[in-house]
């Protein structure tokens, strides 16, 4: 195995790895945005400003979620294209080492439609690679803007929570947790990103 | 890759092998193709490690076009490791090997090649005007396995029976009996499995009349040879193992 095909299969894996963290996180986030709503209900008016932000925060990990889940299905898709590549790049070397072998032979020529053959498949899946990181790239942006999104949403909410009273502390400890979260989320989309930037389409 | 043809009639049959570029720690193998004016046979083509070579060697004789069957005796990687990639190499070929084998050596994948099942009691490959023999060999050693006997060319490729492990370089045929026991007694008793298969095929191969009996590894037996081995074999306990 070549150290170029090892590294793709190491992108494609760390996708995975990567998300399964984002998926807990994003279910922390939910826990969280329930949490506020609860205690936004007890403070009533207090806390009139923040009631709408815990929907809100629910919505965009609920989103996420979603995402991510969809994501993931794709990054199977390219592990199984990651192992057909592998596949076909072994018949075309195979096939090429034999054309090699067979100079001189009455028949040699023969062996060039299989080794064109060979070589179009193993393209083929090269390029169906391509494709597929740039529409996985195009949905990671968008957990991304989510992310950023929960940022400036966990911004709000500490705003509204120091108008809260005696309910300032576990509203901005809520506004803390998102905003952490949402900072993990980004981090790990991150990397999955810059993993897979080098197979993108160009 | 060596080539030897041990029969030129009308149609021809050539034994490859003793390859120089073979990986020290794979088992060397004999191929041997049958070849008519159109068509070609590789009878166990080998494994995986050994397609390019034996591609480039079977270019000497056919194109790639005109490989239109290949044989498996049984299922072991030695045999037949190589399917995947004959499989994208031919369009337009059959596998002839042990049904009871299928849907075990379809994980080599098996796709564009048909895959024809031979069933327990044998059957025949036609190739062009020749009529090739499939020879029940079951538990010699695999469960499901065959032998290949020309009766024109009064050749009979056998698979592992008559296997020797030698170095390499070594000549393609047995040429002093006695000193060969020695590089195949423990080979058979340890891996052919069954005193009564054993038995049973020995009664069966002696009814035919046979010039080249040809393993898979190892030499060739030839002329009065070929009565030494199945006396020697008759009188061989096999399965030790146990
Ligand atoms: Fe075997
Ligand atoms: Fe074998």
């Amino acid at each position: 195995m070549t150290n170029q095909t090892k590294a793709q299969f190491i992108a494609v894996a760390s996708i995975t790895s990567e998300l399964s963290a984002v998926m807990v996180v994003a279910k922390e986030i939910s826990l969280a945005a329930a949490n506020a709503k609860a205690i936004a209900f007890r403070a009533g008016d207090k806390a009139k400003g923040f009631q709408p932000i815990t929907d809100f925060i629910n919505e965009l990990a609920k989103e996420t979620i979603e995402l991510v889940t969809n994501i993931n299905i794709y990054a199977l898709v390219l592990y199984r294209l990651t192992v057909e590549e592998f596949q076909k790049t072994v018949t075309y070397n195979k096939f090429e080492l034999a054309a090699k072998m067979a100079e001189g032979a009455v028949h040699a020529k023969s062996m060039q439609e299989p080794v064109d053959h060979a070589k179009l498949a193993m393209q083929d899946c090269q390029r169906r690679f391509r494709r597929d990181v740039s529409q996985l790239l195009g949905q990671l942006e968008a957990v991304m803007h989510h992310a950023r999104a929960a940022r400036v949403i966990a911004a709000n909410s500490r705003i509204e929570a120091s108008q809260a009273g005696e309910y300032l502390q576990s509203l901005q400890a809520v506004a803390e947790s998102v905003d952490k979260a949402a900072h993990t989320i980004h981090d790990n989309v991150q990397r999955c990103r810059i993993a897979l930037s080098i197979y993108r389409n160009s | 890759m060596k080539m030897t043809k041990i029969y030129e009639g009308s149609h021809q049959w050539i034994m490859f092998g003793r390859d120089e570029g073979k990986p020290n720690n794979i088992i060397d193998t004999n191929q041997y193709v049958v070849r008519t004016t159109n068509r070609c046979l590789l009878l166990d083509p080998g494994g995986a490690e050994l397609f390019a070579p034996m591609m480039a060697a079977v270019l000497h004789h056919a194109p790639v076009n005109q490989i239109t069957d290949l044989f498996a005796s049984h299922q072991d990687p030695d045999v037949i490791s190589s399917l995947g990639l004959w499989d994208q190499a031919l369009t337009n070929a059959k596998l002839h090997a042990p049904a009871l084998w299928e849907g075990f050596l379809r994980h080599y994948s098996c796709d564009s090649i048909e895959y024809v099942p031979i069933p327990d009691n044998g059957g025949s490959i036609k190739l062009e005007s020749v009529e090739l023999q499939l020879i029940p060999a079951h538990y010699l050693h695999s469960s499901g396995n065959f032998h290949v006997y020309d009766p024109q060319a009064k050749i009979l490729m056998s698979g592992d029976v008559g296997g020797a492990i030698e170095g390499p370089g070594t000549p393609v045929f047995v040429d002093n009996f006695a000193a060969h026991v020695e590089k195949m007694r423990y080979w058979h008793q340890r891996w052919m499995p069954s005193n009564q298969a054993k038995r049973v095929w020995i009664e069966r191969v002696r009814n035919l009349d046979i010039d080249i009996l040809a393993p898979q590894h190892g030499r060739m037996f030839k002329g009065d040879d070929v009565k030494r081995f199945l006396d020697w074999f008759d009188a061989l306990q096999v399965g030790i193992a146990v």
